[in-house]
């Protein structure tokens, strides 16, 4: 393990100042009422825009409408975004992780099919992982894909289905092949489901504070075609680990507060609480500098074709704890009674942060199995 | 003058073959019994390594800086008992930077830009008095090198170490923190070429703490990684259990992070304007430090406190170093009033600018 220092090319920055731009023109600061981080707004229309840039999809392949850009550079484009609080829920997974799935493992009719539309901005994609007897223990899952003539049958239950009300398609860590003993990770297969497939239900669950993102999602006798299997049958856990690499230690681990401690930097211009909040604002200047100097190395890493499995779990585990401890430090300084009514935004989005934050050490994949992924990689004293 | 992105190899490998021979953990704790490690201090030096990055011109090795926080950083790791940074990195840029010849031993810099001790210009001659605190490996210089502010001007003292008292004294890691007495003395005076003060000494001593902290932190992590792996307890290496390893992923984040943001400083600071990344890099280095020794002293139990076993020598160093050069509270003001000024729109261009930004 090995994070090497890197920084961006003029190239690169010019990306950078490209985007900032874009937002500063689509978004005004000050003038639109931030998302936190990954679990933003979807907006189609915004999604859309972005797409025109050649941002959405942009590390993929320009024959199959992608950019051919590097994950640095969607990085820069992830990063300006989240910073932002940019409304990027509707094109999220299909851009951050579906897209590469599908172009490494996918078939050429798959690729054909999905990655140009996911690449104008058009597909919404959910992730099915967790069921309601296999959360941590993900290998454990018993969804069942049994064989039919051309395709499919899928029998169970998944949970925890951000978006899956909204998008347009599921990719499914189904079982294929029984359990067997002694090796849970084989039979174990992933599959496109279109989540308007007939027998398939999608009931909510609401979220704590009463919106709208989780669902559960029942199959019912649901058919797919053999055409939606992705990869090598049996292979799904090993494109599942992979495909974690991409999800795990990007900008929007570290970056969900942001808009919160910037607003409030924005609302105390001028005001007794600008002393206040300079020492903290001191402190986390740094801290975002350091952590992003180690999320920005592991996009280069991945530009180099490895899958930094262990780095990515390093930094989203630092990075989710850092974020809870960013709103711990707010709440410790800010003497007010903040709430999602309150007048001022900083207040409104404070309050949204305590209520949302606790989920997110605990999204992809809980910090304490991120701990258990990374230590399996850690090296002792040189031999 | 290049300036180069990365550390040539040779170096870390030369200076890990040195110390990994010389510089043993029986070494290291004689060192702290005897208050020297003059063994240590030659081969060190036959190397060339002291002077690193100051000009051949001056009398140097030549050398980029980033090179020599390199070696500040293997330094660290191996808990290398000698005055590295004071000589080279600190010492050796004061005395190249005002003019004045390098002695061919130790040099060490009274750190607190000369708080205590105070100088006065008659002619072309410096009168050097007062108390100098917390001043590293005093007792074995050569040359006491003496930043100043007089009148002004910024000047640096180059001392011969017989000419003042020193009391030997130490820090929690039993390194030599001297007190030296000045009693009027001359030198003639040094003023220093640009960009030479007592701020950017600061900046410099708190960026050689930050390389050297890198170093003990992932020293200290792989330590803890191959110990909890060969202590057994209930049966099966204690690494197995997930209790102990979340003090292991938390040692190694904060390895990765000190490492991190040490060699991001160096780098800017070998191309110029590096203060928000100094700053950066020392307040981060210290609450790495202040993590990774609980969470390592955690996973090692009571042999973790035992002066046979080696962590201590990590460990100590990193709670004296954390508060040298500056500790969390003065640069965390510092950079807080850079965020401030900068206001909302710039402040995320701050974190990933830094210095660009605002010089």
């Amino acid at each position: 393990m090995r994070f090497t220092p890197t920084e961006l090319t003029g190239e690169e920055l010019e990306l950078q100042q490209e985007v900032r731009q874009f937002l500063s023109e689509e978004l005004p600061p000050g003038s639109h009422e931030p998302c936190l981080g990954m679990a933003a707004r979807k907006d189609k229309d915004f999604s859309l825009k972005m797409a025109a840039r050649g941002w959405v999809g942009m590390a993929l392949p320009k024959e199959w409408g992608g950019s051919d850009r590097t994950a640095v550079d969607r990085f820069i484009v992830v990063e300006e975004m989240l910073r932002w609080g940019a409304p990027v829920g509707h094109h999220w997974v299909g851009d951050r992780q579906t897209g590469n799935v599908i172009l490494k493992f996918g078939t050429e009719e798959q690729r054909e099919r999905f990655l140009p539309a996911i690449c104008r901005g058009e597909l919404g994609f959910s992730i099915g992982m967790s069921e309601p007897d296999s959360g941590s223990d993900l290998a454990s899952v018993s969804t069942k894909a049994e064989r039919a003539s051309d395709g499919w049958i899928i029998n169970g239950t998944k949970i925890w289905t951000s978006g899956a009300h909204e998008n347009d398609w599921f990719v499914c860590l189904l079982r294929t092949s029984p359990m067997e003993d002694g090796n849970k990770h084989a039979g174990l297969s992933q599959l496109l489901i279109d989540l308007r497939s007939p027998g398939l239900e999608i009931s909510p669950i609401p979220f704590l504070d009463g919106s709208h993102h989780f669902n559960e999602v029942t199959f019912n006798e649901v058919f797919v075609p053999d055409t939606n299997v992705v990869g090598d049958l049996g292979m799904g856990w090993h494109q599942n680990t992979t495909e974690m690499a991409y999800e795990r230690g990007g900008p929007d681990r570290w970056l969900s507060p942001f808009s919160t401690v910037e607003q409030l930097l924005r609302e105390a211009r001028g005001t007794e609480l600008e002393n206040t909040v300079a020492d903290l604002f001191g402190e986390l200047v740094a801290r975002w500098w350091g952590i992003r100097n180690l999320s920005l190395s592991v996009a280069r890493l991945i530009d180099t074709g490895e899958a930094p499995s262990v780095e990515s779990s390093l930094v989203k585990e630092m990075g989710t704890r850092f974020e809870q401890e960013v709103v711990e430090k707010l709440v410790h300084l800010i003497d007010l009674e903040y709430s999602p009514d309150s007048e001022s935004l900083f207040e409104r989005l404070l309050a949204q942060c305590v209520v949302t934050f606790p989920g997110n050490t605990i999204r992809g994949g809980t910090i304490e199995i991120l701990r258990s992924v990374a230590s399996k990689g850690l090296k002792g004293l040189p031999t | 003058m290049t300036n180069p992105v990365h550390v040539d190899p040779l170096i870390t490998e030369t200076a890990h073959r040195l110390f990994s021979e010389v510089c043993d953990h029986e070494a290291v704790q004689l060192a702290e019994t005897r208050g020297e490690a003059p063994e240590i201090w030659n081969a060190f030096a036959e190397t060339g390594f002291p002077w690193i990055s100051v000009d051949e011109a001056a009398g140097g090795s030549g050398g980029s800086l980033l090179d020599a926080l390199e070696v500040l950083r293997v330094v660290g790791y191996h808990a290398a008992p000698i005055p590295a940074a004071e000589t080279g990195v600190l010492g050796g840029w004061l005395l190249a930077g005002s003019g004045q010849e390098l002695p061919a031993g130790i040099v060490t810099v009274v750190p607190n830009g000369g708080s205590g001790v105070s100088g006065s210009v008659s002619g072309d001659e410096l009168t050097v008095s007062g108390r100098a605190l917390r001043v590293p490996w005093a007792r074995v210089a050569e040359r006491i090198v003496v930043p100043l502010e007089v009148d002004g001007q910024a000047v640096v003292a180059s001392i011969d170490a017989k000419d003042c008292h020193i009391e030997p004294m130490t820090n929690m890691a039993g390194e030599p923190r001297d007190t030296v007495d000045f009693n009027e003395v001359r030198v003639p005076v040094a003023p220093t070429a640009a960009g030479i003060d007592l701020e950017a000494f600061r900046f410099r001593g708190a960026l050689s703490r930050a390389a050297l902290m890198a170093g003990a932190i992932e020293k200290m992590s792989q330590l803890t990684v191959s110990y909890t792996n060969d202590r057994v307890q209930f049966g099966r290496p204690v690494a197995k259990f997930q209790a102990v390893q979340q003090h292991l992923v938390w040692g190694a984040q904060d390895a990765a992070l000190a490492r991190m943001v040490a060699e991001t400083a160096a780098r800017e600071a070998n191309r110029g304007a590096a203060q928000f990344e100094i700053a950066a890099a020392k307040l981060i280095a210290n609450q790495a430090a202040a993590r990774a020794t609980k969470a390592c002293h955690q996973a090692h139990g009571a042999m973790g406190m035992t002066q046979e076993y080696p962590l201590h020598h990590l460990s100590r160093r990193l709670w004296s170093w954390r508060k040298e050069y500056g500790g969390d509270a003065e640069w965390t003001k510092w950079l807080g009033q850079v965020a401030v000024s900068q206001g909302a729109d710039q402040l995320y261009p701050l974190i990933t600018g830094g210095s660009a930004n605002f010089n």
